[in-house]
């Protein structure tokens, strides 16, 4: 049997993990939101704003409509959060210290990705509002044409591993890191990253042309549980990339675990500012796109990598 | 407790799922009383809305569901030939070259066909 | 309940959420809001905790006013930005709304002390606003109301079920009908369309009768950015002031167009601009957006191809200013003024008569009226009677919104709603302007 962190370390660690991250991912949006909108930056502002809004939304009433679907409505934010830490679990910050690294664990975290697409379903079906179930069925087809080119942009690390399980996925960059042997992965990854946690230009379920998409009826602890879920996803989705393009814990001088912080700082800070540069993009442009254009780009990289391996 | 690893990821996924839920249910402070009926009327662009929304949705991409369910069975093949690909060479990159390539005639027939698009 | 009290004491430090509804005379001010760190506008009612109606509103939006009140989560408030002498009747619906005469500065002031009130308990939470409506009980037959007759066996929560219509791929799905009301958030406010969607395409659409048509007949404030176009309807106006107004118009414009298209950020740098528009760092400014607008592909994958005018439709989009300018047609009053032509006024057209090209001509016109205020120096309009306001062709009893409305239904059938937003959008329709001229016009015929 691989190794596993004990329970009582594991379980506390991930949910800190995931509260700094969500954190960081509130801050870090708002600083550059001020920066692209050409406001000056004040420090005690973006670093309290995050935190005064979220304690303004948890004394805010919880709004409910007029017949709505009340488990699916309260189990989505708490089944997207859920999703955001198994795929965290899974990140190594060094040889033996990761939550839990199962041999299958690029399946494991292929799955908690692909399950986003019920949660985010549910939290459109549940209100019973127009908007939100468009932005539903919206998010339906984005993420089923994201599926395929997500695993087939991760499989291509697996090949030099010749293992799913991701600590032997980043052993494997010792001697160099993913995003050189296969350039074409990390940008292709960062893609369907975006769209796979609906970030920024991907942001269909959501829209602001939908009034709020799935969350226009969310009101007060709802509201804020669904922002930091999708936060975490986000969080989660940046340190996979570091862990499996980036190199992992590799790096001089520092230790292992500082190395994978830095390395998903540098991809949180890249995913939020393609937030706030980027336009959404449209349904049915995107779909034609993922099928006809990320598809054979993924399956290149998968077959030029491996070509060069051999 | 010593649990393998898969059983510690399901520990910390549904951990996190309770954990969600006892904030979800500690945050509802009922200060305000049960809302009024026009306080729970879906906003849909302000005026309310005619119908409910759960409906018989017409969802126009199930095409694109159908061919998806393609390739997420070549998905499942993929994943064990990813892992023992190194070991058999050439042969197995030749392989599922092949076995892609008819796939994505079937992508290529489907975007001819102007089915991933539906407005 | 110490946690309850620290929770209080940090919420209060927090931007306030506000829902801004904007009434005549009053849209420009509110845009303005967005760049004020105290505030944060938001969207829908369920994001907010005050409610700032500003301007004077049409007596029928009474009631939409009233669901979206009621459609904040507690605790919430009612604030009231210049309401004029018309906005009595509406405000009178309200328990308890706080009156701001005043400045920018003394509303965001006014918001922060109602919410810090709010929160410490010394303003009890507004309570709703419309009566218990007599809604159908749920009816049925059995204990969750199943069994009788129609599709459930009932009309649950007094509201029905959609209905089946044949679809053109054959299948019969449910259609559902929403009039998509005055205050949605991307449209131009006091728009309603009534859609008919199938999935999420609009399968038929109707907008309905402009509200600002029919207000009272007093005076009634005119927006700044528009004062000086129903000036120059009268007299000769100074050209640079005309031409930095159509700047601005087209800035705010572009504010809200970026912010339906998920660039908020870039929409507030659109809005910081307007400030400094007389300044030498005014061009450069506008180049630099635009040449963030360019690598943010909105003009690429979000408005390419949408909404585009069929070569009928063309030659129906006399007059209406930037969107016939993108289809190509060269119709600019300008050309009819003298002034404008000896400081060498040129027409832009673009070609595509999408949201696109409706796009770039905005950007290249921000551009090419600031140039002509530089060259202007103090000379003055020569034509009076007809004026080119930012949306077309202005003169009193005709505006470019009127001729823009009845060509929607043809636009926007069997596009995605994503789409349709983007089209409405990039046509900007303003309602206020046209419901002004007609007012103007029925003010002159009355007078003779």
């Amino acid at each position: 049997m691989r190794p596993a962190a004990p329970l009582e370390l594991a379980v506390p660690l991930v949910g800190i993990v995931v509260v700094i991250g969500v954190y960081v991912v509130a801050v870090l949006d708002q600083a550059i939101s001020e920066l692209v909108g050409g406001g000056t930056l004040r420090w005690r502002r973006v670093a309290f704003d995050p935190l005064r809004s979220a304690a303004h939304l948890v004394t805010q009433q919880r709004r409910t409509t007029e017949r709505p679907d009340t488990p699916g409505w309260i189990l989505a934010p708490a089944l997207l959060s859920a999703l955001a830490a198994l795929a965290l679990a899974m990140v190594p910050l060094g040889p033996t210290t990761v939550a839990a690294d199962p041999e299958t664990g690029f399946v494991v975290f292929s799955a908690a990705i692909a399950f986003v697409m019920i949660a985010v379903y549910l939290h459109g079906w549940s209100p019973n509002s127009l908007f939100a179930l468009h932005g539903a069925y919206r998010f339906g087809a984005q993420a089923l044409s994201l599926q395929i080119p997500f695993l087939l942009a991760m499989l291509a690390t697996t090949l030099p591993a010749e293992s799913l399980s991701i600590v032997d996925i980043v052993q494997a960059q010792e001697s160099l890191w993913n995003v050189v042997r296969q350039p074409l992965g990390l940008p292709l990854y960062l893609v369907v990253g975006v769209g796979a946690s609906f970030w920024g230009p991907m942001n269909l379920p959501d829209a602001a042309d939908l009034a709020g998409g799935t969350g226009v009826e969310d009101s007060g602890v709802a509201r804020l549980l669904w922002k930091s879920a999708r936060s975490a996803m986000l969080v989660a989705v940046a340190a996979m990339g570091a862990t499996g393009f980036l190199g992992g814990w590799w790096g001089p001088w520092l230790p292992g675990a500082v190395w994978v912080i830095l390395k998903t700082l540098v991809l949180l800070v890249v995913l939020i500012a393609a937030g706030h540069l980027f336009a959404r993009v449209r349904v049915e442009a995107f779909v034609v796109v993922a099928w006809a254009l990320l598809i054979p780009l993924a399956l290149l990289n998968i077959f030029v990598s491996g070509a060069v391996l051999l | 407790m010593l649990l393998g690893p898969l059983g510690v990821a399901l520990a910390v996924f549904i951990a996190a799922l309770m954990a969600v839920l006892l904030v979800e249910r500690a945050g509802e402070p009922a200060a305000h009383g049960a809302p009024s009926p026009t306080e729970r009327v879906p906003f849909a662009g302000v005026l309310p809305p005619q119908v409910h929304a759960w409906s018989r949705y017409h969802a126009r991409y199930y095409v694109m569901a159908l061919v998806f369910l393609v390739f997420d069975m070549e998905m499942v093949y993929m994943y064990p030939w990813a892992v023992v690909f190194l070991r058999e060479g050439g042969i197995a990159m030749v392989e599922m070259a092949m076995f892609i390539a008819i796939l994505l005639l079937g992508v290529l027939y489907a975007w001819r066909e102007r089915s991933l698009e539906w407005s | 309940m110490v946690l309850r009290r620290l929770l209080t004491r940090l919420a209060a430090g927090a931007p306030v959420p506000v829902l801004p509804v904007a009434g005549l005379g009053m849209r420009d001010a509110l845009r303005e809001l967005r760049i004020r760190p105290e505030l944060r506008p938001v969207d829908v009612p369920a994001a907010a905790s005050v409610l700032v109606a500003a301007g004077s509103l049409p007596e029928e939006f009474g009631d939409p006013l009233a669901l979206l009140h009621d459609g904040m989560p507690h605790p919430r408030a009612v604030v009231w930005w210049n309401p004029g002498n018309s906005a009595g009747p509406l405000l009178r619906r309200f328990a308890d709304p706080t009156v701001v005469d005043g400045s920018a500065d003394e509303l965001v002031s006014a918001v922060v002390r109602v919410r810090r009130e709010l929160y410490s308990g010394h303003r009890p939470s507004s309570e709703p606003v419309l009566a218990e409506t007599g809604r159908a009980p749920w009816e049925g037959v059995g204990p969750y109301g199943q069994g009788g007759s129609g599709m459930t066996g009932g009309v649950p929560y007094g509201r029905p079920l959609a209905e089946v219509a044949p679809d053109r791929d054959g299948l019969r799905l449910d259609v559902v009908p929403l009039t998509v009301g005055p205050f949605f958030p991307q449209f131009p406010p006091g728009l309603r369309l009534e859609a008919t969607f199938s999935g999420d395409v609009v399968v038929d659409c109707l907008p309905l009768v402009n509200p600002f048509v029919d207000i009272a007949h007093h005076a009634l404030p005119v927006r700044p950015g528009l004062d000086v176009f129903f000036r120059a309807l009268f007299e000769p106006v100074p050209i640079a002031e005309l031409e930095l107004a159509r700047a601005r118009d087209h800035l705010v414009w572009l504010a809200d167009a970026l912010s339906a298209h998920g660039l908020p950020a870039l929409g507030v740098r659109a809005l910081r601009l307007t400030h400094e528009l007389e300044g030498t760092a005014a061009v450069p400014g506008v180049r630099r957006l635009s040449r963030a607008i360019e690598w943010s592909q909105v003009l690429r994958w979000s408005t390419r191809g949408v909404g585009r005018f069929d070569a009928a439709g063309r030659t129906s989009l006399g007059g209406c200013g930037p969107v016939a300018r993108a289809a190509g047609l060269p119709d600019d009053a300008r050309m009819e003024d003298a002034t404008y032509r000896a400081l060498g006024f040129e027409l832009i057209v673009q070609d595509g008569a999408d949201a696109a090209a409706r796009w770039r001509q905005r950007l290249a016109e921000v551009v090419q009226s600031l140039a002509l205020a530089k060259r202007a120096g103090a000379q003055r309009s020569e034509v009076t009677g007809q004026v080119e306001s930012p949306r077309g062709l202005l003169t009193a009893g005709s505006a470019p919104a009127s001729r823009l409305l009845p060509l929607l239904p043809g636009l926007l059938e069997g596009l995605e709603w994503g789409d349709a937003v983007a089209t409405i959008v990039s046509l900007d329709i303003d309602l206020e302007e046209a419901g002004l001229a007609e007012r103007l016009a029925s003010a002159q015929a009355g007078a003779t």
